[in-house]
């Protein structure tokens, strides 16, 4: 998935392999390709569930705290088939984040995430070019269809 | 009576009041699912985060609603963090309280924000000592030798 680069995995997702706890097997579907994730959000309990969700459904899952954070290692070459933005970050917010992802060309699902739906928030996530925004919980709801979206 | 048989009826029954009394929603289960052998301490770890996290963001609104000036653009960010956070564990008590508190900071209306404080730390000590007897439970139940299905 690119350059090994130093980034945050909440405790106990560590766990060796990107993989984690694959419950794919038990599920009605399974990823048909390797599907992959970026979640990008300073709030260790939102990034740990955040990721231990999409890994569950064999998503390879990884975490970043800053949008620069998230930039960086996207212009090193990793790709993602779906990347999870929380709109308040530190230092560069969603929007901004999503923005520059796309700027280096990257083509993956983008999603914004908030604790608080607000439309001016919204408006300013598709302007960059994020595909969807939601408020937060992610849910299962939430992560399902997508993953049936990003395997067609 | 059986301790095991015992002590898995007192686990349902405190599951099932954290549910019936709104401390907790689906959220929270969806957290058990994702709990297994490969991640058997999942739902402790994410929780006790959740608590660490909190006890941050309580102390820092409380300081930032102390000053003479207050920066309601901080408030406002470590209320939407709390909801956020709140929201993904399922604690829906401490979720619905940053609702009235987003709005009184967006008011800049320090009273509403200061009733709201106080709320919230009420609603998380009460979800934090209901969770915590939750673990012990379990904790009780693996230790007399029974399981708690997780799923």
């Amino acid at each position: 998935m690119g350059a090994a680069v130093d980034h945050v995995i909440p405790i106990g997702m560590s766990r060796g392999s990107v993989e984690g706890n694959d419950k794919s097997q038990g599920q009605r579907f399974s990823s048909k390709s390797k599907l992959t994730a970026l979640v990008v959000d300073n709030g260790g309990v939102c990034c740990a569930i955040q990721t231990a969700l999409l890994r569950s459904y064999g998503v390879g899952t990884e975490a970043v705290e800053t949008g620069g954070a998230a930039v960086e290692l996207i212009s090193s070459g990793a790709t993602f088939s779906l990347i999870i933005i929380e709109m308040l970050l530190p230092f560069m917010n969603g929007p901004e984040t999503a923005k520059q992802i796309r700027a280096i060309g990257a083509q993956s699902k983008v999603l914004g995430i908030t604790a608080f739906f607000d439309e001016r928030d919204q408006q300013e996530f598709l302007a960059a070019r994020a595909d969807d925004f939601i408020e937060k919980p992610l849910s299962l709801e939430i992560v399902i269809p997508i993953i049936r979206e990003l395997n067609n | 009576m059986d301790v095991v048989v015992q002590l898995q009826r007192q686990l349902a029954d405190h599951t099932a009041s954290l549910f019936h009394e709104g401390f907790l929603n689906d959220q929270f289960n969806q957290l058990q699912q994702l709990q297994d052998e490969s991640n058997p301490d999942f739902v402790v770890e994410v929780v006790s985060l959740f608590f660490e996290d909190s006890e941050r963001l309580l102390n820092e609104l409380a300081k930032a609603l102390e000053q003479q000036a207050v920066d309601y653009k901080k408030v406002d960010a470590h209320v939407h963090q709390l909801k956020g956070s709140s929201s993904s564990i399922g604690a829906q008590r401490v979720q619905g309280v940053c609702i009235p508190f987003r709005n009184f900071c967006e008011e800049q209306n320090i009273e509403g924000c200061l009733k709201c404080l106080q709320q919230v730390k009420h609603e998380y000590s009460l979800v934090k000592n209901k969770l915590e007897t939750l673990f012990k439970l379990e904790q009780q139940l693996i230790a007399a030798g029974g399981s708690f299905p997780t799923l």
